[in-house]
């Protein structure tokens, strides 16, 4: 199956390619160029610390699109991000057929629609916040291989968007925290948007089947240990192996032309593994004063380890340090507060101040954080 | 920047908002606002709409009347669906004459002018209300 999508992403750029001399090509692109400081040397939040950094946040991004004859375009977007020396990676490359002027299919390499905002999530001049609320859009797997379809229609004077999704992902992660090589196969979602004059609404639910194999061994030879000494039920409670997960979230917003609202709320369950539930929510406020749109935003997220798993081991059983060592990292409990304000100065550029100020509920810690940024489209 | 709002907002009411209309083929049957407000929005339909360029101000008043929306915020709208495969924004020529030329040669394409320069190339399907 990887193969097999690999040569898809290869003939979509060939197709990109061998049709360059006639096809019609259009360039886009949006850049983000972020700064940001903690207030105090002993805060880190988003990668960012007392240090002034121009790098964490930034990124660049092309989008070639070549529409093909008969209702068929491809799409490639290469995407350098700061974090990653801004190394280009195709982020997006797809086939686009329209069947009709209401609906279309997309196969390729998409983004996975988990979010509200997931689609535009690295295009920072979409929204007004300088990032998109990480208490929600935390999960490390933002795309996928695979095919989707979206329909626009009507129902009554509610506008209706219905997007299908199918297809599996291969990448990297972090777990306990150390990196671990995660796969998700045989995802499937749907999600559902509805707007009507300022109101709108988003439905998502996805599923599919996770694994996640740290790289270092630490926790699969912890696991391989707890079988050989009789614990195979905790090796089980705790393995991440083609393990059934779901994801919901739904999304609200209002928007006037000058009152800005939204929120959204997601929740995820692996099923039978070390991972617990997974909750998060934001809601946010903004007013829009001619070129200026002052927000202010709260998030949330709360994750309770499974104490379960080694509470069944008795304080005397010398693997339960380790066990609970590796439940109780997948517990997580933050609030943050954000207060910032976008300013339009330019037809295609937006300047965006924000600070953050995040409470971890865990550790007692405050961690502060001021960003400035320009994101453009181009 | 505010230069170039100012200026827009003083070229409006200079326009006269209630004079303009939208074309299309002279094959081609009356279409409600909704309607043309979904083409422009990318939604659906089987027109084609014809749009002016980045910081026309007729362009900018239309977005403003019709859509609802400032030229900034119609940029984030459009960047929320060119990005993703979810849409495209409507082509664009330089002026209202040669907008003209398009929807007469376009039986399908509809676009907004000011009244003043409607032709009998094209057939008015709705005006603008202010």
């Amino acid at each position: 199956m990887v193969s097999k999508i690999k040569q898809l992403s290869l003939g979509v750029l060939l197709a990109l390619t061998a049709t360059a001399v006639h096809a019609d090509i259009r360039f886009n692109g949006f850049a983000s160029i972020k700064a940001g400081s903690t207030l105090s040397s002993s805060d880190s939040l988003y990668g960012y610390d007392k240090e002034v950094d121009f790098k964490n946040e930034s990124l660049f991004a092309l989008q070639v699109q070549a529409d093909l004859a008969d209702r068929l375009s491809v799409t490639a977007q290469l995407m350098g991000r700061g974090e990653n020396d801004f190394n280009a990676e195709f982020e997006w490359a797809y086939l686009t057929y329209e069947l009709n002027s209401q609906t279309r299919i997309n196969a390729g390499r998409l983004r996975t629609p988990f979010y509200r905002y997931s689609d535009f999530m690295d295009v920072g001049y979409a929204y007004d916040w300088a990032r998109v609320p990480n208490s929600v859009y935390n999960l490390d797997f933002n795309n996928l291989e695979g095919v989707s379809l979206v329909r626009f229609g009507q129902l009554g004077t509610v506008d209706s968007t219905i997007q299908l999704i199918f297809g599996s992902y291969n990448g990297e992660t972090n777990i306990t925290p150390a990196p671990a090589d995660v796969s998700i196969d045989r995802v499937a979602g749907a999600t559902w948007e509805l707007m009507q004059g300022n109101f709108s609404a988003r439905l998502a639910y996805l599923t599919g089947k996770l694994t996640m194999v740290d790289q270092d061994g630490e926790l699969t030879g912890l696991l391989g240990l707890l079988e050989q000494s009789g614990f195979a039920e905790t090796a089980h409670q705790i393995r991440i192996e083609d393990a059934s997960s779901t994801f919901m979230g739904l999304a609200l917003g209002y928007d006037n032309g000058s009152l800005v609202l939204g929120g959204e709320i997601v929740r995820s369950k692996v099923k039978d593994t070390v991972i617990p539930t997974q909750n998060g929510y934001y809601v946010s406020a903004g007013y829009r004063i001619n070129s200026y749109t002052p927000f202010i935003s709260f998030e949330s997220r709360d994750n309770d380890g499974k104490a379960e798993i080694y509470q069944t081991l008795g304080s005397g059983n010398p693997f339960r340090p380790a066990v609970e060592g590796v439940v109780e990292s997948f517990t997580i409990k933050r609030d943050t507060w954000n207060i910032g304000s976008r300013y339009d100065f330019h037809p295609s550029a937006a300047l965006k101040v924000q600070f953050s100020s995040q409470k971890d509920k865990v550790s007692d810690q405050r961690d502060q954080l001021v960003t400035v940024g320009v994101d453009l489209v181009f | 920047m505010k230069k170039l709002l100012l200026a827009v907002l003083l070229c409006v009411p200079t326009l006269s908002l209630a004079d303009m209309v939208v074309i299309a083929h002279p094959s081609a049957a009356d279409i409600s606002e909704d309607e043309i407000s979904r083409l422009y929005m990318g939604r659906a339909g089987s027109l084609m709409p014809v749009n002016l360029p980045d910081g026309n101000p007729l362009r900018d008043h239309f977005e403003q009347e019709l859509l609802g929306r400032s030229p900034a915020q119609m940029k984030a709208y459009w960047s929320r669906l060119v990005f993703t495969g979810k849409g495209r924004p409507p082509v664009e020529v330089a002026t209202s004459a040669e907008k003209i030329d398009f929807i007469a040669a376009n039986p399908n394409s509809i676009g907004y002018i000011p009244a003043s320069d409607v032709t009998d190339q094209v057939k008015v399907i709705a005006t603008i209300a202010q």
